[in-house]
């Protein structure tokens, strides 16, 4: 391969300083797409306008990051930028998106599904960062499961090697916005679709355990579950943990326990890779219920409550980078990106060590590599790429053989 | 003996629902556990935040910046642990000791300053709490509902963090977060304390270094400057007291004479200078403004040096002036000005050269001078120079050109003195322009 991806991180109070620092270390290495994450606190027109006056002419993408981690540096306080740049068209992908993610998200995935079907041949890579903020007041996400699900349906059966991430501008959920190729944009998802001689390896790191026998979902409005076992949900819980969370800031819920569906048989031994783990959004008094992040358990789903382990969430990163390791074994490694659930930060999940520094010292990449905080992470699960939460998912692009 | 299916049934039933008991309260247990550490590393966080402020911050002692940088520089700091979205220091106005303006900011604040009669020491907001009323104007400010402040009254000084949210990476600000707030208001102040400090003790050495240098320059340009006229007035009186075999014409005593009056008048303006410029360096000048016609006091500037400009060979132009032009001016100091300036003209400027005086206002009662030239000119690196005392530019035509080189430096003083300001443009073998402005309210048409 004749082309060069390139990885830079800065961090700056001026959006303008931040992404001169960034074009200064890459040189005058010409690009024809720059993916840029760009932490919260920058004001998005001031980063956007820096980015353009750094690269003229150049297809820009990617969006705002609760936080961004590189090899280069680190950090979730807001004023980060990692810059992600593509030269030679055997490395550069195409970029296609929507904008119409508020007027349905399964709709909108669909024709990003569709637009990337014609652009793709099966076992293609392909990056999907999406506005992870429908609205802020009251707080409502757009949900990854849907997006998926339409995406899946416009793919018409192309199987694809799908990671992504929800866009966040912090990890509060505050806001998020993605950059569509020029402009800055709410509502907003896009592909990233790499060129036939990429192919992708991709780990995912976890970070539950289950806290509670089984639970069958009773009654469930969308990603409200409003019963467990036929008691309002927040009861169940709360008694069953000898917590009273309904006290707390819905965001806060989040720290404490998720909701956990297992896959294949239920009383095999645990495993970690088996489960699909739900964050909690918000905690309803009033109506006993719990919001979860995405409206994809059904009713008479089995779930189970889930408590963060950071123990667990670290082992999981070695053991997962050993198995990385394995499979990158023998192809020529061209970008590795990071998509980290922001609940993993150590501010938040009190981890002593940084989840994402030890992904980054264990895998020790000698080649770019560029991952984010986000709100959601996708990546190829039991089959299929589908939304994850309090998850890493840890992708590396290599040169086919 | 046969256990009943039945039986076996409800004791497997009992052993399935003690163990789901056991792993549900063991879940639980793990819950809170994991809880616990959380809570435990967050607290600890705080520790951690104070400890990597106050190492990083005083990193700052050993960088070469100026204590107005310093604010900013914390504040990023701050940003950087993640501990809010938006901080300010607020600096009590010295004028006001109620109002307070923003000093350094990280994120927009809704002003630049704001009222406050009685700030706290410390005060914080959080959704679980009433709001404190002082805390209404800091929010206000700020733009976020909660915040944490600490205010060091002896400093007037006070450092304001604020968040949009409570919960995840953001948790309720608490009393316990007075240890951050105050320890980096403490930090701050120390650091400009010691930054002023370091600035004062800098200057100091530079006045002295700029002294002893000054003082070097006016024994080297004294003995020079002294040698000359004394030269003059021993040789000539000399002359004149020799008996010799030819006695000295009355025409020759005449012109001995001259030479001895005029190198005593050297001396005397030689001596006038220095004793000015001590006199300008140690004490604020007495001014005796009043409303002097501009035009007449040009003429009479050029009319007085007649003589030099005759000996010089160069033209003198008095550029047309409003007749109702008056400047609010010292008359006897501002005829110095013009006349150091105009003297230093005519010595730089080439026999055939020319030198034009101007007057106008500036602005609508401002007032500028101007004296151009198109001599010599100085070399830009020397612009500076040429206002120091005691400096004597070279150039390729004026090896050592005569004057102890206080002609600029008290026309600046004078110039300040009078609240204006004194500006040197120069282009190396132009020419030179020397401007004086003085501010609004000095000059006037009548």
């Amino acid at each position: 391969m004749t082309g060069t991806i390139r990885t830079v991180f800065a961090q700056d109070q001026s959006a303008e300083a931040a992404v001169h620092a960034c074009r200064t270390a890459l040189g005058e290495e010409p690009a024809d797409l720059v993916v840029a994450f760009v932490g919260g606190k920058h004001n998005p027109e001031a980063a956007l306008s820096a980015l353009r006056a750094a690269f003229p002419g150049v297809t820009l993408t990617g969006g705002a990051a609760a936080g961004v981690i590189s090899s280069h540096g680190f950090g979730y306080a807001g004023f980060e930028i990692g810059i992600i740049a593509f030269h030679g068209a055997d490395v550069t992908p195409v970029v296609v998106t929507t904008r119409d993610l508020l007027a349905g998200e399964f709709a909108a995935g669909e024709t990003l599904g569709a637009a990337v079907q014609a652009h793709t041949q099966d076992g293609q890579a392909v990056i999907l960062l999406f506005d992870s903020v429908a609205s802020t007041a009251p707080l409502k996400l757009h949900p990854a499961s849907q997006l998926m699900a339409g995406f899946q349906a416009g793919l018409g059966g192309r199987e694809l090697h799908v990671v992504g991430g929800g866009l966040l501008t912090d990890i509060n959920l505050s806001d998020g916005w993605l950059l569509d190729g020029a402009q800055i944009c709410k509502h907003a998802a896009a592909a990233l679709i790499f060129p036939v001689g990429i192919v992708a390896e991709t780990v995912i790191f976890h970070g539950c355990r289950p806290a509670s026998s089984f639970l069958d979902i009773t009654a469930i409005e969308g990603a409200e579950v409003l019963a467990l076992n036929g008691e309002p949900a927040l009861t169940v819980v709360e008694r069953m943990l000898g917590l009273t969370l309904g006290t707390t800031s819905g965001q806060q819920l989040s720290l404490v326990a998720t909701l956990g569906q297992k896959q294949g048989d239920p009383y095999a031994p645990f495993d970690e890779n088996a489960y699909v783990n739900r964050l909690i959004l918000q905690a309803n008094p009033e109506r006993g219920s719990l919001t979860l992040f995405e409206p994809d358990f059904e009713l008479g789903a089995r779930v189970q409550i889930m408590s963060r382990d950071n123990i667990l969430m670290l082992e999981s990163v070695t053991r997962g980078v050993g198995e990385l390791r394995e499979r990158m074994a023998g192809k020529a490694s061209m970008l590795g990106l990071y998509i980290d659930c922001a609940g993993r930060a150590s501010v938040m999940s009190g981890a002593e060590t940084e989840e994402a520094e030890l992904v980054v010292e264990t895998l020790a990449p000698d080649f770019p590599f560029m991952g984010f905080y986000s709100g959601v992470e996708i990546a190829p699960f039991a089959g299929t790429s589908r939304p994850l939460d309090w998850t890493g998912v840890l992708t590396v692009l290599q040169a086919a053989r | 003996m046969n256990v009943p299916a039945t039986q076996n049934f409800e004791q497997l039933q009992r052993e399935l629902d003690f163990y789901r008991r056991e792993y549900d309260d063991m879940g639980a247990r793990l819950v809170r556990l994991q809880e616990e550490q959380s809570r435990a590393a967050r607290e600890a966080r705080r520790s951690k935040i104070v400890a990597r402020l106050v190492r990083d911050a005083y990193q700052i002692v050993h960088q070469d910046i100026f204590a107005s940088k310093i604010g900013g520089l914390i504040l990023a700091m701050v940003a950087d642990t993640a501990l809010c979205d938006k901080a300010a220091f607020l600096n009590r106005d010295p004028m006001n000791a109620q109002n307070f303006v923003v000093e350094h900011a990280l994120g927009g604040m809704g002003a630049d300053a704001l009222e406050m009669p009685s700030p706290p020491a410390f005060l914080f907001t959080a959704s679980g709490k009433l709001t404190d009323p002082a805390a209404e104007p800091l929010i206000g400010l700020i733009g976020v509902p909660y915040i944490l402040w600490a205010y060091d009254e002896e400093s007037g000084r006070g450092l304001l963090l604020g968040k949009k949210f409570e919960g995840n990476i953001h948790r309720p600000f608490e009393s316990r977060d007075a240890e951050i707030v105050e320890v980096v208001l403490a930090v701050y102040i120390d650091l400009l304390l010691r930054k002023n400090a370091e600035a004062t003790m800098r200057m100091a050495r530079q006045a002295a270094e700029e002294a002893s240098n000054a003082r070097a320059r006016f024994l080297a340009n004294l003995s020079h400057e002294l040698r000359s006229p004394l030269n003059t007035i021993i040789g000539f009186s000399g002359l004149m007291l020799e008996r010799r075999a030819h006695a000295v014409t009355p025409e020759q005593r005449d012109e001995f004479a001259r030479q001895i009056q005029a190198a005593g008048r050297s001396l005397l303006a030689l001596a006038n200078d220095i004793l000015d410029f001590s006199s300008l360096g140690h004490a604020r000048l007495q001014l005796r403004r009043d409303w002097v016609p501009v035009g007449p006091l040009l003429h009479a500037v050029a009319r007085a040096l007649t003589q030099e400009i005759t000996a010089r060979g160069v033209w003198v132009d008095v550029l047309p002036v409003p007749p109702q032009l008056q400047a609010n001016i010292d008359y006897d100091r501002f005829r110095q000005i013009l006349t150091n300036l105009l003297g230093n003209a005519i010595k730089f400027t080439p026999p055939g050269g020319r030198i034009e005086l101007g007057a106008c206002l500036a602005g609508h009662t401002g007032l500028r001078l101007s004296i151009r030239d198109n001599g010599i000119g100085i070399r830009q690196e020397d612009l500076a120079k040429a206002l120091e005392p005691f400096v004597q530019l070279k150039s390729e035509t004026h090896e050592h050109p005569h004057g102890a080189g206080l002609g600029l430096p008290i026309a600046k003083q004078l110039v300040e003195a009078h609240d204006g300001s004194l500006n040197l443009a120069s282009t190396y073998g132009k020419g030179t322009e020397v401007t004086i402005l003085l501010p609004e309210g000095s000059a006037r048409l009548t």
